[in-house]
């Protein structure tokens, strides 16, 4: 007789199945596998603990319910990581709504300062450990406008295309680029503004 | 350079641009040291970015953080379940009901008064006494077309409460180039 292996050993793919029959204790073990992957990516977009821990958990509840319609094309992790990524991109329209846009967030998108910065020829990033070098991107994604910093993670970190990241965002592929490209050129300059912070 | 030209290499760079536009840019990279400059740079950030993503934990217990979760969905489907066919509330019943009948009202309205306008002995235009139509309907959106030259007027209506935020299909309207 062959008994069921413990839950920690099975696979996503089979916890999945079982969630999608209803097995809430399969679909316990899948949060408890990946909630810190959902709450990091919820995190990097927010940057604010409360709003990544209520619209992570929000993205768990709205898996369950539409775990029916996941059929198993990409990983069960990457399908829930895109579920919350739509719901931080919502919340932050909302927030975009309720602000009045400021002349310097205007220009931060149309690359205002960026323009200007020197490009680079020495990679600010060497020799660093690769905590260290986590910690300076997290403290750069931090520094930019949330619409710079969405694109970067869609592209950087989510591999998304343009044509992707356009219709999530709900732009142009033309406005795309262009925040990618000053995103890009902000995200090495402030690498090397700490670099330079560290050997003063 | 100019902004095309930057957003241009990017692309390449990215590898988004068609074979032959790739060909141009690859040569202006060869020959171009701003182009090769800008090139360095963006593939030094792709690489320093790429596979380091920072990470957070959680910040508070995994306990908590799933009964949260199992409460949100259990209220969920309690609410699910009180929303079966059987016990749907009369005010949704009608709410389904006179959305596309208040549609189909708007046409039957539109279409009546433009034959009696049509029929009026002597009106040399009879459409411009239909320049506005009001369209009350919350969940029901309108746009109307007219043309003088056919003497014809199209109210196209659609369903507002369509959700497409999280529809994968959805293609959303281009907004103006950020340049």
């Amino acid at each position: 007789m062959t008994s069921q292996p413990e839950i920690p050993q099975v696979p996503d793919e089979t916890l999945v199945r079982r969630a999608q029959r209803g097995d809430m204790v399969a679909f316990e073990e899948l949060v408890g596998r990946h909630r810190d992957k959902i709450y990091a990516r919820a995190f990097s977009m927010m940057r604010n603990e409360e709003d990544a821990i209520d619209l992570s958990q929000e993205a768990w509840v709205k898996g369950w319910q539409r775990l029916k319609q996941f059929q198993g094309e990409s990983s069960f992790v990457t399908w829930m990581t895109r579920i919350v990524i739509n719901l931080c991109l919502d919340q932050l329209r909302k927030h975009k709504r309720q602000r009045a846009e400021s002349i310097q967030q205007m220009e931060e998108d149309l690359g205002g300062v960026e323009r200007q910065m020197p490009v680079l020829t020495i990679n600010p990033t060497e020799g660093l450990e690769r905590k260290e070098l986590r910690a300076r991107i997290d403290r750069a994604l931090g520094q930019l406008s949330h619409e710079h910093r969405t694109v970067l993670i869609l592209h950087e970190f989510e591999d998304l295309e343009y044509k992707e990241i356009a219709k999530r965002m709900q732009c142009s592929i033309g406005t795309v680029m262009s925040r990618l490209f000053y995103a890009r050129r902000k995200m090495a300059n402030l690498m090397a503004s700490y670099k330079r912070e560290e050997l003063s | 350079m100019n902004e095309d030209q930057l957003l241009k290499l990017q692309a390449w760079v990215d590898g988004e641009l068609p074979e032959g536009e790739a060909r141009v840019v690859a040569a202006l990279v060869e020959t171009n040291p701003e182009a090769r400059a800008v090139v360095t740079e963006l593939r030094m950030t792709h690489a320093f970015m790429g596979g380091n993503e920072p990470e957070a934990a959680l910040p508070e217990s995994g306990e908590f953080y799933w009964s949260k979760i199992q409460r949100a969905i259990e209220r969920e489907t309690a609410t699910a379940a009180t929303a079966t066919p059987n016990t749907i509330s009369w005010a949704a019943v009608l709410r389904r009901f006179l959305t596309p009948v208040s549609g189909l009202a708007l046409i039957a309205f539109v279409s009546v008064l433009s034959l009696n306008l049509f029929q009026r002995p002597g009106a040399e235009d009879p459409l411009q006494h239909l320049v506005e139509v009001e369209n009350l309907s919350e969940h029901v959106g309108s746009i109307s077309y007219k043309s003088q030259a056919e003497n014809m007027f199209v109210v196209y209506l659609y369903n507002k409460d369509q959700d497409v935020e999280n529809d994968e299909e959805f293609e959303p309207l281009d907004e103006p180039v950020l340049q």
